[in-house]
């Protein structure tokens, strides 16, 4: 057999690639020619062997099972992946913040020898608050799971009010350290910001601070109430500051006179 | 990729493992290699999986193939040398080696290792069209997608590709 177009040609018949047309001149050839019916069935013995004797394979279970796997945590990254530019975000905001903490610790240093004592305390517990793991020792936007938490925590049950009607709404609580006692921090939310509510019950005297303060960035805002000394932080704008604040005050203003 | 991205992904490739693991197989003649070839294939194939746009069945089965096909082709090149098989030259292989007389009672028993071995002796790209024809069943259009060369090369290689095997079997018989 040495006609390659005619091998080919007949290569292809036999795996069903001619065209009708082409199939039946290769038949009609192949009855008048010896040499290419001999080579015909050669090939079809070779097919047979083919079949017979080498195997197409099974992948094995556990091949399977390491592929699966393997897609399972590509899959899980490219999820990840997907939602990395806010991680990313976050990450460098938070960056920022522990710098701010860094050099905002040694300015409240100097700031604390020259007086203003307490403030610069209340803004630094709110920077440290922003470090990852000291915002809130309960998550809940539940004014009742948050209230509650506090019980046998310290000495008086603070007033805990959802704003999220109003776009404020409740991230959680956590205890603190403030003024020489133990004292009640509230997190609410504004879009990406985070305000600190510190309350304890108010005590007489001199006022514990400013009623307004802005350092390295941060607003604080101080009232007294007849129950309780409140301090109010975030970088949050000030006039939105404000209004939180108003609403924390008739909130308790409304709520706190029946029942602490 | 969203897990339900991710399910039908599976839904459509997995069922093409045993293809792929075949494929793998004879091109690296290496249970092991072919092994990491075709998870290395299938995490290819779930990066690229938004530019498939086929339906399930024999168009995704190519293009499974065609990406092990790839896999094993760079797996050969970072961790061993083909050195069973010369470098492929269309033309050098294309020659008719010899005049053989037809035989019939060519394959018989024990034809098993030979051909097996007969088939891991083919240069690659003899041995990829052989094994898409004749083991996975592919057609010649498939074989071509897969491959990346036109039709009319699939079948002229898939040709020489038999007469290099019935060769390679009828010089074993001669030696027995």
């Amino acid at each position: 057999m040495t006609h390659p177009v005619l091998e080919a040609q007949l290569d292809a018949y036999l795996d069903g690639e001619l065209t009708a047309d082409d199939a039946r001149e290769l038949e009609a050839h192949l009855v008048q020619c010896p040499d290419c019916a001999g080579f015909r069935d050669e090939r079809i013995a070779l097919r047979a062997a083919i079949a017979a004797h080498v195997p197409a394979l099974q992948a094995s279970d556990a091949l399977r099972q390491r592929v699966r796997a393997a897609l399972r945590v590509a899959g899980g990254t490219r999820s990840r992946r997907r939602i990395a530019a806010p991680v990313v975000w976050r990450s460098l905001a938070l960056a920022a913040s522990l710098a701010v903490v860094a050099v905002g610790s040694w300015r409240l240093a100097l700031q604390r020898a020259a007086g203003g004592a307490l403030t610069d305390q209340v803004l630094a517990s709110h920077v440290r608050s922003l470090m990852p793991g000291h915002l809130t020792d309960v998550v809940s936007s539940d004014q009742h799971t948050v209230k509650p938490w506090f019980n046998g925590k310290l000495d008086f049950s603070p007033p805990v009010y959802d704003f999220s009607g109003r776009g404020f709404p409740l991230v959680g609580g956590r205890l603190d350290y403030l003024n020489g006692r133990p004292v009640a921090a509230l997190v609410y939310g504004r879009r990406q910001h985070l305000i600190n509510v510190f309350l304890w019950p108010a005590v007489q005297g001199p006022a514990g601070g400013p009623p307004a303060a802005t350092r390295q960035g941060y607003h604080l805002l101080h009232w007294t109430t007849r129950e309780y000394a409140y301090w109010v932080v975030s970088d949050l704008g000030i006039s939105e500051l404000r209004d939180f604040a108003a609403l924390l005050a008739r909130g308790d203003s409304a709520a706190a006179t029946p029942a602490r | 990729m969203e897990s339900n991205e991710l399910e039908r992904f599976e839904a459509i490739m997995l069922p093409h493992m045993d293809a792929a693991y075949t494929l793998a197989h004879y091109l690296t003649r290496n249970d092991h290699d072919a092994e990491d070839v075709v998870q290395e294939a299938y995490l290819r194939a779930l990066k690229y999986f938004d530019g498939f746009r086929g339906a399930a069945g024999g168009e995704s089965r190519s293009w499974l193939l065609a990406i092990v096909r790839n896999t094993a082709h760079t797996w050969r090149h970072q961790h061993r040398a083909d050195t069973l098989a010369t470098e492929f030259d269309e033309e050098l292989h294309s020659e008719t080696v010899a005049h053989v007389h037809p035989e019939t009672t060519l394959l018989r028993e024990a034809a098993r290792a030979s051909l097996r071995h007969a088939i891991d002796g083919l240069p690659r790209e003899f041995r990829e069209v052989i094994v898409l024809r004749e083991l996975e069943g592919l057609s010649y259009k498939e074989i071509s997608d897969v491959v990346g060369v036109p039709v009319g090369t699939v079948m002229s290689r898939l040709s020489r590709a038999r007469r290099r095997l019935q060769e390679a079997l009828r010089s074993e018989q001669q030696e027995r």
